[in-house]
């Protein structure tokens, strides 16, 4: 009997890598750093290419080839993934084939096989939340900093007897055939990028901070709102390149912003009520099929402006008068607008700094490097070590799918 | 800038930039709902029409430009500039379009909207007055080439009447009275 097979992160190419891999037979530890599976994509509530909803399944039931919400529940049902929630990785050692890895396994507050996410908890006490009606493991997450009397009520009457608040963060460590990396991407906070002053003001916001705000199940109810006071945003500004393409910052391509920055403007313009979208960019890179994206936004009147952001000045009202340079017709343009929302770098996520060091593998602009960038093999960054997903650079939805499958493939090759 | 007051950001610079709000947003959709809009917000910007425009050069504003005016809704800028008016008719910039916009067509419909306004240059209602009088802009006239080809001093059938009287009833005829 082999040795089982390290996941690390549960994003889309990690819960991917790992059902596919327990659906042939291999045994899987899958481990995530945060309280719920789904990593960036489950504050999408739209994924491209196909613009389904990252929620239902029922929208999705005769497309054999989108089985994300299938993955999710396999996670906790399939016997052969192992599923370590609030987990890190620690250290490493071991021969190929043969790894020996540190967890660090944060403490289990909710047992996730008895919670019936019946709420009572969310009404005993604050600590008690639940992340998203489809988020999981299907149950509710506690937060010892916000610990109070009610937690223990909680603890005391849950009817499932699920929650144990006396937990404690464990150390275990485990023997591992394979290692794949599916640590995805992080957006980069652009606060030190002076001349769009985020963080700085509450309607200066990131992409996947619009996205939070525009989804039905977010707190405005998909309603586009100001940070600042709730109200809804009638003019919406973006601007692209945001530390991408920049030397100071990030000198790739993040590759994907374009398209949700003009997914985002479509949802605007075309299911809330009379929003106006403008779009300051410097190349709108929507390859290959995604150009539809582009000439739909067009077509439903988001303004573009080839150009940069000169001036951004905060007015009482919190709107925002910006003034931007528009290069094709050179002029300054000053915009009035409720939110600038700052398409900004994605980056490699937190600690993948520190994974690429400990395996001793390349990296490619701080993110994972593949062994032979002359091969076809894109997902071997190691001796049995694959990554897949945004692990190897900013990735869409489809194409972290398709890697994730190739390292299965790979795998499974490597044991036949 | 009247606003400073107000402003708790950055100071002012020497930026005089054209305020957003005072444009014409409807002037994108008039056009747009002209026959030959239809394309018109497909444009992306890639300034081929610029690129095919034989006389662009000494234009103040380029077709690509004048097309991004539009967009925006600089309805006063298009309508009263010269270049709608100087352009040769080439269809160049329209045959090129990688977005199948008209561009040569709209700027048709724009010296249209212009004529309705009022706005059109003195040379053209020159044009039209000449129209009117003559019933063709060049009249053909008893010369050296005729004769070296053997053909007689005024062109045979010729007959500019009907042609007048129709420029009298239509819309010609108003421009050129209008600007009396």
């Amino acid at each position: 009997m082999s040795n089982p097979v390290l996941i690390i992160g549960a994003g889309v190419a990690g819960m991917t890598a790992a059902v596919e891999l327990a659906d042939s037979g291999i045994k899987t530890i899958l481990v995530e750093r945060q309280e719920t599976v789904g990593g960036n994509a489950l504050d999408l509530y739209k994924a491209f290419p196909t613009d389904d909803c990252f929620y239902c399944f029922e929208g999705n039931r005769w497309r054999p080839g989108i089985r994300k919400c299938f993955y999710r529940s396999a996670l906790t049902d399939q016997p052969n993934i192992s599923l370590r929630m609030n987990s890190e990785i620690g250290d490493i050692s071991g021969a190929p084939d043969q790894f020996s890895v540190k967890l660090k396994v944060g403490p289990g507050y909710v047992n996730p096989k008895k919670c019936t996410m019946c709420g009572l908890c969310l009404e005993k006490s604050e600590a008690f939340r639940l992340l998203s009606p489809q988020c999981q493991p299907q149950a509710v997450v506690y937060d010892p900093t916000k610990a109070d009397d009610g937690a223990k009520q909680a603890e005391e009457e849950c009817p499932t007897k699920a929650i144990n608040l006396g937990a404690q963060p464990t150390e275990e460590t485990v023997q591992v055939s394979d290692i794949v990396i599916a640590t995805g991407y992080h957006e980069m906070q652009p606060v030190n990028v002076d001349e769009y002053n985020y963080g700085k003001h509450p309607n200066i916001i990131t992409q996947l901070e619009l996205a939070k705000i525009i989804d039905p199940i977010g707190e405005s109810g998909g309603v586009p709102v100001r940070p600042s006071d709730g109200k809804p945003a009638k003019r919406v500004m973006m601007v692209q390149c945001v530390g991408s393409r920049d030397e100071n910052y990030y000198p790739y391509c993040s590759k994907i912003c374009c398209i949700f920055a003009l997914k985002h403007a479509n949802i605007l313009t075309q299911e809330r009520d009379d929003v106006k979208v403008s779009v300051v960019y410097m190349d709108i890179r929507t390859y290959d099929r995604y150009e539809r994206y582009y000439r739909e936004s067009r077509n439903t009147g988001v303004e573009f402006v080839r150009g940069r952001v000169s001036l951004i000045e905060p007015r009482k009202d919190d709107t925002l008068d910006i003034t931007v340079y528009d290069s094709l017709l050179d002029k300054y343009l000053k915009f009035s607008v409720d939110l600038f929302v700052l398409s900004s770098a994605l980056e490699p996520s937190e600690g993948t700094d520190k994974l690429i060091e400990t395996l001793g593998i390349k990296s490619t602009s701080g993110f994972v490097g593949m062994v032979d960038p002359a091969s076809e093999n894109e997902v071997v960054v190691g001796d049995h070590i694959y990554a897949c997903g945004a692990a190897l650079g900013p990735a869409e939805v489809p194409e972290s799918v398709t890697q994730a499958r190739a390292v299965v493939s790979k795998i499974l090759q490597s044991r036949k | 800038m009247a606003e400073t007051e107000e402003s708790t950001g950055p100071p002012a610079t020497l930026i005089d930039p054209i305020e957003m709000s005072k444009l014409d947003t409807k002037f994108r959709e008039e056009i747009h709902s002209m026959p030959n809009g239809e394309e018109l917000s497909a444009c992306f910007a890639c300034s081929t029409c610029t690129a095919a425009c034989p006389i662009a050069n000494i234009w103040k504003y380029k077709p690509h430009q004048l097309i991004r005016m539009i967009l925006l809704g600089m309805r006063d800028e298009v309508l009263s500039s010269d270049e709608i008016w100087l352009c040769l008719t080439c269809f160049q910039c329209q045959e090129r379009c990688p977005q199948k916009v008209r561009v040569t067509d709209i700027f048709f419909d724009c010296k249209n909207l212009a004529a309705e306004e009022g706005k059109v240059p003195p040379n053209i209602v020159g044009l039209g007055k000449e129209l009117l009088e003559k019933g063709q802009l060049y009249t053909v006239t008893a010369d050296w080439e005729r004769e070296d080809m053997g053909l007689e001093p005024d062109v045979p059938g010729l007959s500019v009447d009907g042609l007048r009287n129709i420029l009298k009833e239509t819309r010609t005829s108003k421009l050129v009275d209008g600007d009396k």
